[in-house]
């Protein structure tokens, strides 16, 4: 499809200026010479009609969780329910500007409030901070206030303890914190090896990072071993929420015992992904690292019955962002809260773990469970056993597509030998039997497909707009803006085909 | 419950294909005495009606923030965004969507993405954009630590004149690698260049200077450049109101190697603070080092010209400890808002709202100099902010505009301690004030 | 999938081959190793003259999709890094054997090879 560069017609606009251009000031008042531009910056020219018919066919070349199935593994793709979306655009809210006088932005700084106390209790910690913009960010600040922690208690540690199985952000995450990673091995039932554990955590390890139920989608079995191990050698454990819509209503990091928790509001608590984006990773702590959490906070004031900002906290780790939060996200997450309630939340944490589990039932005779156990909300099998055929995970993923769905998250985690050519498979509660009996019957379809017509997989997709793409081109050419294209023009052997319908 | 179709009774036949009697048997492994007894101590579920009238209350008890006309940006600016950007945005197919791994089923994202680094590229003359970074402090902390990357030294010189949030999140990243900070003051309004170029050595990584500064001031760039790299020291730009690129000289014009900007002002509301987004650019020969994700062009099997996201080796997922940044899920949402808000306004446009700032601001300055209740406090030149002294007590000032549907400007002693700071307002003006509204200003202010 | 084994090289459990020729090794990754990475497109840069012991990292491979160490087989000194390779990665996947290698090494302690795998051993251990 043409880019919005190749639509550029000289003198088109698409946007309407204001009557008064103040022509009678001269810019040559105001500016010096040296500061001003010597000519415009060339964007595009184009209409409105063409922004609105660009991005319009744009929109369709990419496939949304309300065009259907979702399945990706550690990603939580439930829906995003529409009121929520309405709510958070409500005039007051969104052209409420950062640092306007408090008693302007009592309505915000109430939802700050009131949402942190609402996550306490669904999570069993004590005090959150709304500050983090995703997950990864709140992981970063969770390791600064571990950090803090410790160096305000004199006791420097330099190790932090990750499992195998961990998301790549959390080993960036500590890195990013001056941590040295030490890798803890899974064993064969897919969680966390107690006794390799116990071996690793020393007084020089500041803690360990889990997720619960882990990246495969199991619970950690010994959990309750797993705390008095980090918590005897004076560690704290961080919790990584990245699963906790297996666990709402049914079990607490708080209390199994977890000091730092963060959560996905993107994930479980339903607001959009946005293609990747904007979401929010807030961060729940115990009462004793309160004190380190990023500033400011909302606190409130009962005398004068007034929200404010407070930024008080001496130890703090500072600020992570500019101003608050991602607010816009935060309203998403509590009219969320606020629809669903107490059985609602233990609902979908019931649904998703019914249905990862049937998705797996149905599915092992064709694609070998990762481990033969119950999962939590996201199976975890394996497309192993038609590599014989010549047929890669890769490519059952991208015959999926020809059926008109998302595939699974595929390749994640990856650890031998247990977790290789692995298809994680996340049915959110959000998704009815019909569909997922639909993804069950086309996943045995290609498990038939892969042995009578592997070229059929190896070739795959055939429907969609576009087919497979040559990544190591994109590396060698490193064609990263319009103007690398212009440039390179004359040495590309295509020819552009549109792709318009 | 209308988000969870399944119903019970389709709960029990899925339990029964499972072939478990029940929901107890699947989460065996969660340990008796940590499960919760009771159900979560929330609030019961309420309808969508009664929902929408309690957020509308909550929302009450904020001020009509629509009607009111902002004289303050500090960082975060109001701007006119098209009824057309607000409308495509809302298509689920950009909003629900996961991250483009899958670039067959994402090309709609993809090429959105490309578009934009096309567009940042052109305005701030570099050439590598990264296009999504969370805000413009966190972008500024990951400049500076790609800068300690690039150079393997530990000490970086940051502006005083940085917004104060920027600085600290500068200083919150950098605590657990025990850079150095060297703070650079400044004088009359602008970075004190003497002091600069005592401060510059060999064993400094970068400088970050933002221009126009906190203080609303053009920097001299140019003349900071020379001084910067007359070291081998890199300079980081920082730009909090990116419109000001559709009338001021491009970092890339004016010799910076890392560019750190705030996209708010390209069509994101003020939201009380966030989501918003950044971009940093820089030189090609430092792709290497650069964090977060980026898009580039290649061709699909058919040889259809086609966008993937590139160079990802550097990234968590695949570098795990070793990559170049944790930044995961980033604000993709509001590169699309971005990219369309541009392509709507277009090389005029820009050019002409850049302008009209300029002008509008420069214009309540000198109305407000003519009340005679206001004076300058450095003479330098300013966009669209800019700093009076108030021969009034400001808390007066700003009671009286908001009294008239203004959200008043930053009481900068809040971030600037000095004593001549005190009565101090910066003041902030955009095309959604009106000439008429800025005279009503002066003729408050007047009185 | 591929997975060439050649007679007469040392192999590493990490995928490395070594061969010695005069007291000079000359390193590469196997042919699993490339064909489990994928598309390779950067070895990054080699420092000639660093002394390094057994098992120890002197480089690092990027795939499109993947990032992997190189370790030296032996210990020694870097003499030579193969430029070619340096410029275009993807000789690697094409002859991981031959035009592929990636550094020659002045080998300081001949009986640290016994450690190595022969190829008959590797091609044992590959099949487990």
């Amino acid at each position: 499809m043409k880019l919005i560069f190749e639509k550029s017609i000289k003198g088109r606009d698409g946007y309407s200026l204001p009557q008064d251009l103040f022509d009678n000031i001269k810019i040559e008042e105001c500016l010096p010479e040296y500061v001003i531009s010597k000519d415009k910056k060339l964007l595009s020219e184009v209409s409105e009609v063409d922004v609105v018919r660009h991005f319009t066919k744009l929109s369709k070349f990419n496939y949304g969780l309300d065009d259907g199935f979702y399945p990706l593994g550690s990603c939580t793709m439930k829906y995003n329910p529409k009121i929520n979306e309405k709510l958070a655009s409500l005039s007051n809210f969104i052209y409420a500007h950062p640092l306007a006088p408090e008693e302007t932005v009592q309505g915000c700084l109430e939802i700050f409030y009131d949402l942190n106390k609402l996550l306490c209790e669904i999570t069993g910690m004590d005090e959150y901070t709304m500050s983090p913009a995703a997950g990864a960010h709140g992981e970063l600040a969770g390791i600064l206030i571990m950090r803090k922690y410790f160096v305000d208690h004199g006791d420097i540690r330099h190790k932090m303890l990750i499992p195998d199985s961990a998301h790549g952000t959390n080993p960036a995450s500590a890195a990013m914190g001056g941590f040295q990673i030490v890798e803890v091995k899974s064993n064969e039932k897919g969680t966390v090896d107690l006794i390799e554990l116990a071996e690793l955590m020393d007084e020089d390890t500041v803690g360990l990072m889990l997720t619960n139920p882990n990246t495969v989608g199991l619970y950690d079995e010994g959990i309750e071993e797993i705390e008095k191990i980090v918590h005897n050698k004076g560690g704290l454990l961080y919790y990584d929420g990245a699963n906790i819509n297996a666990s709402l209503g049914i079990i607490r990091p708080g209390d199994a015992g977890f000091d730092v928790v963060h959560l996905n509001l993107h994930k479980t608590f339903s607001t959009p992904h946005g293609g990747g984006g904007p979401g929010a990773g807030v961060i729940g702590v115990k009462k004793d690292l309160i004190p380190y959490l990023p500033t400011p906070n909302v606190a409130f004031n009962s005398d004068q019955k007034k929200y404010y900002l407070s930024d008080t906290a001496e130890k703090s780790i500072g600020m992570v962002r500019a101003f608050w939060a991602n607010f816009s996200v935060l309203v998403k997450t509590y009219v969320w809260i606020l629809s669903m309630g107490p059985d609602g939340l233990y609902n979908t944490s019931e649904t998703s773990i019914i249905n990862a589990n049937y998705v797996l039932a149905k599915l092992k005779n064709y694609y070998k469970p990762a481990y033969d156990r119950y999962c939590g909300h996201e199976c975890t099998v394996t497309g192993r056993e038609y590599k014989k055929y010549g047929v890669k995970t890769l490519d059952i993923a991208k015959r999926i597509m020809d059926y008109g769905m998302h595939p699974p998250t595929i390749y994640f985690p990856h650890f031998e030998p247990y977790a290789e050519e692995t298809i994680m498979v996340e049915p959110p509660e959000s998704e009815s039997k019909e569909i997922l009996d639909n993804f069950i019957d086309i996943m045995i379809k290609i498990s038939d497909e892969a042995k009578t017509n592997p070229e059929l997989l190896t070739t795959a997709p055939h429907n969609t707009p576009i087919r497979r793409t040559n990544d190591a081109l994109a590396i060698k050419r490193a064609i990263l803006t319009y103007d690398d294209e212009l440039k390179l023009k004359d040495e590309l052997k295509y020819q552009e085909k549109d792709i318009d319908f | 419950m209308r988000y969870i179709p399944s119903t019970e009774e389709q709960k029990k036949e899925m339990l029964k294909e499972i072939g478990v009697s029940s929901f107890e048997d699947l989460i065996e492994s969660v340990p008796q005495c940590l499960r919760l007894k009771d159900k979560l101590n929330i609030p019961e579920a309420i309808s969508e009606s009664e929902l929408e009238d309690k957020i509308y209350r909550i929302a009450k008890k904020n001020a009509d923030f629509y009607s009111m006309k902002p004289l303050i940006g500090a960082g975060s600016y109001r701007h006119f965004i098209p009824e057309a950007e607000k409308f495509l945005l809302q298509r689920e197919e950009f909003w629900t969507c996961y991250t483009p791994y899958q670039p067959e089923l994402s090309q709609g994202t993809l090429q959105s993405i490309f578009e934009y680094q096309s567009y940042i590229s052109r305005l701030t003359k570099m050439e590598v954009i990264i296009p999504s970074i969370y805000d413009g402090a966190s972008a500024t902390a990951e400049a500076a630590l790609m800068s300690l990357r690039l150079t393997h030294k530990n000490k970086i010189i940051v502006s005083n004149l940085l917004h104060p949030h920027y600085r600290e999140t500068v200083k919150t990243y950098l605590a657990p690698h025990e850079t150095e900070i060297i703070d650079l003051p400044y004088k009359n309004g602008l970075v004190d260049m003497e002091k600069l170029k005592i401060l510059i050595e060999e064993d400094v990584a970068s400088v970050i200077i933002q221009s126009p500064n906190f203080f609303g001031s053009i920097e001299n760039m140019a003349e900071i450049s020379e001084i910067v790299h007359s070291k081998s020291v890199l300079l980081i730009n920082v730009i909090v109101e990116s419109m000001s690129l559709g009338i001021l000289k491009a970092p890339g014009e004016i010799g910076a190697d890392i560019v750190a900007g705030n996209a708010q002002s390209f069509g994101m509301d003020l939201n009380y603070g966030g989501p918003h987004n950044a971009y940093l650019g820089t030189r090609k020969q430092y792709t290497r080092q650069i964090p977060g994700r980026i898009v580039g062009e290649t061709v699909d099997v058919d040889g259809k010209r086609v966008f993937v996201m590139t160079l990802r080796a550097r990234e968590q997922d695949i570098r795990r400890e070793k990559a170049t940044s944790n930044i995961c899920t980033n604000h993709n949402l509001n590169v699309l808002a971005a990219n369309i808000f541009l392509s709507l306004i277009g090389t005029e446009g820009l050019y002409q709202i850049s302008l009209l700032n300029t002008k509008s601001a420069h214009y309540l300055e000198n109305l407000l100099l003519q009340t005679g209740k206001f004076e300058r406090v450095f003479d330098c030149p300013f966009y669209n902010e800019f700093l009076l002294k108030s021969k009034d007590d400001v808390s007066s000032i700003n009671k009286k505009l908001l009294e008239n549907n203004f959200v008043p400007p930053l009481k900068i002693c809040e971030f600037y301690q000095e004593e001549n700071m005190n009565n101090v307002l910066l003041f902030a003006v955009t095309e959604v004030l009106s000439r008429d509204n800025l005279n009503l200003v002066a003729k408050i202010l007047s009185k | 999938m591929s997975n060439k084994v050649i007679e007469n090289l040392y192999y590493t459990k990490s995928e490395e081959w070594l061969k010695v020729e005069d007291g000079i090794g000359t390193i590469g990754i196997t042919d699993y190793a490339q064909d489990q990475l994928g598309d390779i497109v950067y070895l990054e840069k080699i420092e000639k003259g660093k002394k390094l012991k057994q098992d120890e990292t002197f480089t690092t491979i990027e795939s499109v999709k993947a990032v992997s160490d190189v370790k030296t087989p032996a210990t020694g000194e870097i003499i030579e890094a193969n430029v070619k390779v340096i410029e275009d990665a993807s000789i690697i996947n094409k002859d991981p054997y031959g035009e592929g290698w990636i550094a020659k090494i002045k080998i300081e302690n001949k009986d640290e090879l016994k450690n190595l795998m022969s190829a008959q051993e590797y091609s044992e251990y590959r099949k487990e």
